[in-house]
């Protein structure tokens, strides 16, 4: 039973004795999000500080001078406050010193925790600051409020896996070295704040220079230089965000010598800052089992469970090798893709997950092998003879060579159907080195594998299917369907490839290929030879007039929209600057002809009448990045946002540091609720009629 | 972007602060007291010499004021050392106080430093790398720098800290007088900004 208990701030008066002069220039509030916490659940509340102009308050390494807002709780018996969550830090120069500390506004966020047997009711909560006085309590939870912690947020430095940190130091500096992981490569700009104080000279320059794809900052040691120094940690802030993450701000932690810097020896360490593995290796396994309801995979993997429910009565063993064989298969396959995508990337070309669909020629091919497989299906022909060894039912090893090839088939084709959690795994990957990659690419391999593999461990679980009989061919007949609307799907992308003739000859090219798959099926059987030369002849004839030609790029059609649609504009990172910079709020769609969750969120979620009013309500101007073909600035901001897949949807607030992201699958609800959070539009309506 | 022009801007506008680390000779000067009259550094060679920048407006001053702490000090080691307290704090600023308000101040509190020595251009405390008020320095005898740092371990602006803090400067002093080395030569000060012009 969840008890509810609310939340009530009060004012704490005078915290100190000796009267201090900030106090009068500071204004405080506690605020909180959740009215209601519950019991034994922590839950985060804020104490937001307002400074007058000129006067500010420090951060947990105040600089030269000045402490650190200390914030002392006086809460019933057995709750518990966390430590302050800073912010990261502005320099703030007085004369020839240096402080670190806020402006304006800062909100010092911290989390509390009611006990586990904590009673419903009201709850008093005190805090006192040290050096200012509370002002009066604010109603919890509501707009401004969530603003106001939401900002603090993403202000607060994040964990950056992948990359890596080394401290060194010479008599006089201090040398921080930030690796960025492969692939990526550290912002330019980039200021150091160690969090020890009296460490370095905090006014003195700091200097940056890129070194490799890293970034090397040398700080001038404080004089005298502290003692017994065993590691340097600190928060880097960069202007924009840190390649991978959405944060300005980054914790570095660093091993140091274990000697006093005044030795003037040099030495390193380096700790790669784990965390965030567990939770995409999670994701992929997620996002690999739902690859088997996309349909592109789900009638592979119908055909390898009836063929299981054929076989479900013979040796478990051989059954238990085809699920492992299978598997293999799989895992093989996202091995080979991976390490294609990786070594590309390596050689510099710029890359996504889903770049196999922005080749019209790998479009073209695996058009033409979902149409050969619906027509299987559909019973144009069987493999028969040409393919025995292949897919024999009666040899052993035969079963476990069509498993091994299903596993690599299953594979192939799901590629195109980017699973909704596909996105962040394989993002993921881009920050890691190849090794962390690869083992992404296993795990999310193996989660596609692995309703297959539980099957043919468990042949119980398949008696809840009924017996071999009939019902089987009119189900295989009936997951030639999905099949066929995959090649309309890729014809599609064909022409958003390059247009209206390719599409033609892709068309053209596939009656060919039925017709030698007509061919095939009809006398193929009879003994001979020439009979499936023939045939495979027809198909090959059929490729080659589909196989793409010089494409005419595609100029982007930027259509007036329906009504009741977005009037989307085309993106560009200039685009995005110049309406913030203006004042606007920007939503940008990542998206791909090729990426089927992209559509369904823009049928569903996007092109919804509600959504549109609202867009129009909050001034949101909608603008597209179409990655359908190879966009080396679409990529390039993908990695900036930590993706590397699509679907990505941002908003881009004017002066905010980082986009906010929603989610991969889309509802109308959850577009409407975060352009609701927007403040209303003072101007221009983008609504067209 | 902020954060970075900021940084940029301190880069430019810096005059370098110096610094006295202990080992070092301590930088010479001659300011004038209160009064006007000249105070030369070398007039007290052979003797040792505390220097204490100090600001009446700030609150971490007012704190060993309050106190007692500080004047019981000047009091304790008056025989032992000379007590400067330096003002380094700009006329523009808009904590400076004039000698004759300062004067007042030290008679209201019974404050009793050998000499308070007038820095307004600011150029001693920037010599001596002075960052706070308070921000303490010990000079030996020989004229060396045997301790740069805070007054003591509590950083706060509590009166009640006073009595648990850890004063490094008596432990310094004290095993000055002992004949021993000063075990703890430099910390991190703490308190106001030191304004200067």
């Amino acid at each position: 039973m969840l008890r509810a208990l609310l939340l009530v701030f009060l004012a704490a008066g005078s915290a100190l004795a000796a009267p201090v002069v900030r106090t009068e220039h500071v204004e405080a509030e506690l605020i909180a999000e959740k009215a209601a916490f519950q019991a034994g659940k922590p839950a985060t509340v804020g104490l937001k500080l307002r400074m007058e102009p000129q006067w500010h308050t420090y951060w947990k390494n105040p600089g030269d001078s000045g402490l650190p807002t200390k914030i002392e709780w006086v809460l019933p018996e057995g709750w518990k406050a966390g430590p302050i969550q800073w912010p990261y830090p502005m320099p703030l120069p007085v004369g020839p010193l240096m402080n670190y500390g806020y402006e304006d506004e800062v909100v010092l966020l911290t989390e509390l925790t009611p006990p586990a047997n904590a009673v419903a009711g009201k709850v008093p909560v005190k805090a006192r600051a040290e050096t200012l006085t509370l002002a009066a309590a604010e109603a919890p939870a509501n707009p401004r409020i969530e603003a106001a912690m939401e900002r603090a947020r993403n202000n607060l430095p994040v964990d950056a896996p992948g990359w890596k940190f080394e401290s060194s130091f010479t008599k006089t500096a201090l040398v921080v070295r930030i690796t960025a992981p492969q692939g990526a490569s550290a912002p330019a700009k980039v200021a150091f704040f160690p969090d020890r104080e009296g460490l370095i000279e905090p006014a003195a320059p700091q200097r940056i220079s890129r070194d490799g794809n890293g970034v090397r900052i040398e700080m001038k040691l404080a004089d005298p230089p502290p003692a017994n120094v065993k590691s340097v940690s600190g928060v880097a802030v960069t202007d924009a965000a840190w390649p991978a993450t959405k944060a300005r701000a980054i914790n570095v932690a660093a091993g140091a010598a274990s000697m006093t810097p005044l030795a003037g020896t040099t030495s390193s360490g380096s700790n790669a800052i784990g965390g965030g593995t567990l939770a995409a290796l999670l994701f992929a396994l997620l996002g690999g089992v739902l690859l088997n309801l996309m349909p592109c995979v789900f009638p592979v993997l119908g055909i390898k469970v009836m063929g299981f429910v054929e076989h479900a009565h013979g040796e478990p063993r051989a059954m238990r090798m085809q699920g492992v064989m299978f598997t293999l298969g799989v895992l093989g396959s996202f091995v080979a893709l991976a390490a294609i995508m990786l070594s590309l990337r390596a050689a510099g070309t710029q890359l996504g997950w889903g770049f196999q669909l922005q080749s019209p020629a790998v479009v073209v091919l695996l058009a033409a092998l979902f149409f050969v497989l619906a027509l299987n299906l559909s019973g144009v022909f069987e493999w028969g003879a040409f393919a025995q060894s292949l897919t024999s039912n009666l040899s052993a090893r035969g079963r476990y060579a069509d498993a091994l090839l299903s596993g690599v088939l299953a594979s192939v084709v799901a590629t195109p159907c980017t699973a909704p959690f596909m996105g962040a795994a394989v993002g993921f990957t881009l920050t890691q080195d190849a090794a962390s990659a690869l083992l992404v690419f296993l795990v999310l391999g193996f989660g596609m594998a692995l309703p297959v593999l539980l099957l043919s461990m468990f042949p119980r679980l398949l008696r809840v299917l009924p017996r071999p009989g009939a019902w089987m061919e009119t189900f295989k007949q009936v997951l030639a369907f999905p099949l066929y609307a995959t090649v309309a799907w890729l014809a599609w992308i064909l022409g958003a490839l390059g247009g209206i003739d390719a599409i033609f000859a892709l068309l053209a090219g596939l009656v060919l290929v039925a017709m030698g798959a007509w061919f095939y099926g009809r006398w193929a059987h009879a003994g001979g030879i020439w009979q499936p030369a023939i045939a495979v002849m027809l198909g090959a004839v059929g490729i080659a007039i589909a196989w793409p030609g010089q494409m005419a790029p595609q100029e982007a059609s930027h259509a007036a929209p329906k009504a009741g649609e977005l009037a989307w504009q085309p993106w560009s990172p200039e685009e995005v600057r110049r309406l913030t910079d203006g004042g606007q709020a920007v939503f940008v769609d990542f998206t791909a002809a090729w990426c089927v969750t992209c559509q369904v969120n823009k049928r569903i979620a996007l092109n919804n009448a509600d959504v549109v009013k609202a867009f129009a309500a909050h001034g949101l101007t909608p603008l597209k990045a179409d990655w359908t073909r190879r966009d080396p600035r679409i990529t390039a901001e993908l990695a900036s946002l930590g993706r590397n897949a699509i679907p990505v949807y941002a908003i881009y607030l004017p002066g905010a540091q980082a986009p906010r992201l929603l989610p991969e699958v889309l509802t109308p609800s959850i577009v409407l609720d975060e352009v609701s959070r927007l403040p209303a539009a003072k101007t221009a309506i983008t609504l067209k009629e | 972007m902020r954060v970075v022009i900021a940084l940029a801007a301190a880069a430019l506008s810096i005059s370098a602060l110096a610094s006295a680390p202990p080992g070092q000779p301590a930088p010479a000067f001659t300011l004038t007291d209160l009064s006007g009259k000249a105070v030369n550094l070398a007039d007290y060679k052979g003797k040792t010499v505390v220097l204490e920048w100090h600001n009446f407006e700030c609150p971490f001053v007012q704190k060993h004021y309050r106190s007692g702490n500080m004047q019981a000090l000047q009091k304790k080691y008056a025989n032992d050392v000379v007590w400067l307290a330096v003002s380094s704090t700009s006329k523009t600023a808009s904590d400076y106080l004039e000698p004759t308000r300062i004067s007042q101040q030290l008679a209201e509190f019974k404050a009793a430093p050998a000499r308070y020595l007038m820095d307004e251009p600011g150029t001693v405390g920037m010599a001596y790398g002075a960052k706070t008020t308070p921000h303490m320095y010990i000079i030996d005898p020989s004229g060396k720098v045997v301790y740069n740092g805070a007054i003591d371990d509590k950083k706060s602006t509590h009166v009640e800290d006073v009595k648990t803090a850890r004063n490094y400067v008596v432990a310094a002093l004290d095993e000055m007088k002992a004949g021993k080395p000063v075990s703890v030569s430099s910390t991190t000060p703490y308190g106001c900004n030191v304004h200067y012009k």
